[in-house]
């Protein structure tokens, strides 16, 4: 009975890990295949794999450019916000001061806001100030709206460290700066590692701010390349299944490599 | 200066060194004075204004004014209620559910764990056009799989007409967020204290009774965080509707995001001030919502205890 109950558990879990995974592995299957074959059937296997695809759409539709505009913009932007937001995090752990919860909570509950409060006004200053339409202005950004979950996160973990480390490190002539740069950073690598990784996932699929503050074609990043590629492909579905492969193969390397600390960080934000 | 401060985690603040507090929250207070708080206020501002590439003109509450009467904006306030209400309790409900099975000690437990949240790592732009692929009437596999088991009738362009589009767009966040919050639901299942769940066992405590009396009621407080998060992320949402929909057909899935993006740099009126009071509009609904929810849930915490 017990071994007929498993059984059924099974099935469904493997029915939903079907539904869950499905997409992409159809998206996946349409990668290899030409437009013509997938009209011919759309669920066939690829045969002959037509890997010549993914050179295709890297050179002919300046997926080369999208990329490396991603890479440098969430690389620059995820740096930073670590670095201010680890500083910030930790004087508030680590001093008492009048006003240190209200800063807090002044940063922190930027959390909710909905993006539209500051989008508008902040096309206007990127272009007043030269930086709209530039991966600089991009990546100040970022930084700006990743700063609350990074420095709410940090906090928590900074905290939790016991004070006699930092007494000992005072005792030994450590200044500020030392004991944060020496002491907290390193025993925080973790807490760290977490908000890069979220910082990184979540700017890697950024679109709103991108599609507000860039549209010169040599500053797209990731998804506004995708989102520009279906408008000049249209109906070149197995174009497009490429290019959203091409997409995603990053972001799946990592996954494959460290699903568990990725999965800690993404629910980081979630869990008290 | 208290006794026992030593024990206290900020005694570094004894010494209050302002240089080295100064050093150490400037750069992050000035990134938020000038790209968050200054944009803040000045959407407000806008907000009072008819603002042209060139001119800005006082106008008073006039923008406001428009905004009450303006059927799109309740109509994208009504879709984004909808939305962020619907998804919650689907996501969290049907991940609670995954979550235990997976509890249960099912072999494989760790391989679905990590398959199923791999959608939230997807940006919505690929998910949008997957599912737009998904959802497509001549050869989308839900309308394949219709026509297949003779129900060739229920096919339907499920993103195409009104009173579809809404409803597949939200089954797409909650396909999309299930894994994420199974995951959360799971490490919350798993620093249960084994021996309360035990002890209902020799009891004779059935499943179902387990679950509602038992189970629930100590994993609360992550059920409710992941209502919130849910709601909050759904307020915001955009992306998804703009690579898929766009708002179409007829406003039915207009969130207020997208329709805030359309009235600032899509509609050729070139004002951003009526967007900036839809925006202002808004920050204060979504703020009054998130706190309402928080309220509500911690006032049941108290009842209940």
């Amino acid at each position: 009975m017990d071994v007929l109950k498993k059984s059924i558990l099974l099935l469904l879990l493997s029915g939903y890990t079907l539904f869950a995974a499905g997409p992409f592995v159809w998206a996946a299957m349409m990668s290899l295949r030409t437009t013509t074959e997938i009209h011919y059937d759309h669920f066939g296997f690829p045969d002959p794999i037509h890997w010549e695809k993914y050179p295709e759409a890297w050179f002919n539709s300046n997926y080369a450019i999208y990329f490396t505009n991603s890479t440098q913009v969430v690389l620059a932007a995820v740096i930073i916000v670590t670095l201010i937001g680890a500083m910030a995090a930790h004087c508030l752990a680590r001093y008492r001061f009048k006003l240190n919860r209200l800063v807090y909570f002044v940063l922190f509950s930027t959390i909710i806001f909905p993006p539209q409060i500051t989008i508008i006004s902040l096309f206007q200053i990127l272009v007043q100030y030269g930086l709209y339409n530039s991966k600089l202005g991009l990546t100040l950004v970022y930084v700006a709206i990743q700063l609350p979950l990074t420095v709410y996160i940090l906090e928590s973990f900074f905290a939790r460290i016991p004070s006699d480390l930092f007494d000992a490190a005072r005792m030994d002539g450590y200044s500020d700066w030392q004991i944060f740069w020496k002491v907290s950073l390193p025993i925080a690598v973790p807490a760290v590692a977490t908000t890069v990784i979220l910082n990184f996932i979540l700017l890697w699929n950024e679109f709103l701010f991108a599609v507000v503050l860039i549209t010169d074609e040599v500053n797209r990043t990731l998804p506004l390349g995708i989102q520009r590629f279906i408008g000049d492909t249209q109906e070149d579905i197995g174009m497009i299944a490429t290019g959203l492969m091409i997409a995603i193969i990053p972001v799946i390397v990592v996954y494959a490599f460290f699903s568990e600390k990725l999965i800690q960080g993404m629910t980081a934000g979630a869990v008290k | 200066m208290a006794a026992g401060g030593a024990a206290r985690p900020h005694d570094e603040g004894l010494r209050r060194p302002w240089g080295a507090i100064t050093a150490f929250l400037l750069p992050a207070l000035l990134v938020y004075a000038a790209l968050t708080a200054y944009p803040a206020f000045r959407t407000l501002w806008n907000s009072f204004h008819e603002v042209l590439p060139r001119r800005e003109t006082f106008i008073g509450l006039a923008n406001y004014a428009e905004l009450i009467q303006d059927e799109i904006f309740w109509k994208a306030v009504r879709n984004t209620f909808i939305w962020a209400c619907a998804s919650p309790l689907i996501e969290v409900a049907v991940a609670t559910l995954l979550a235990l099975a997976l509890y249960a000690k099912v072999p494989g437990a760790r391989f679905f764990r990590i398959a199923w949240f791999t959608p939230v790592l997807m940006s919505y732009i690929v998910v949008g056009i997957l599912w737009a692929w998904i959802y497509n009437y001549d050869w989308g596999p839900i309308n394949v799989a219709l026509r297949a088991v003779g129900l060739g009738d229920w096919a339907q362009p499920w993103l195409g007409q009104p009173d579809t589009a809404l409803p597949a767009l939200i089954f797409v966040t909650s396909w999309m967020w299930v894994g994420f919050n199974m995951v959360v639901m799971l490490a919350a299942l798993h620093s249960l204290p084994r021996e309360v769940i035990e002890a209902a066992e020799l009891d004779n405590c059935g499943w179902g009774q387990k679950l509602v009396f038992i189970i629930l009621p100590m994993v609360r407080a992550t059920l409710l965080n992941l209502v919130v998060l849910s709601f909050i992320g759904k307020m915001k949402i955009f992306d998804l509707v703009w690579i898929t929909t766009k708002g179409n057909p007829l406003w039915s899935t207009e969130t207020v995001s997208t329709y805030v993006y359309k009235r600032a740099f899509e509609w050729t009126t070139f004002d951003l001030g009526y967007p900036s009071t839809i925006a202002a509009v808004w920050f204060v609904i979504v703020l009054a919502a998130v706190l309402g929810l928080t309220h509500l849930f911690r006032l049941r915490d108290k009842l209940e205890y």
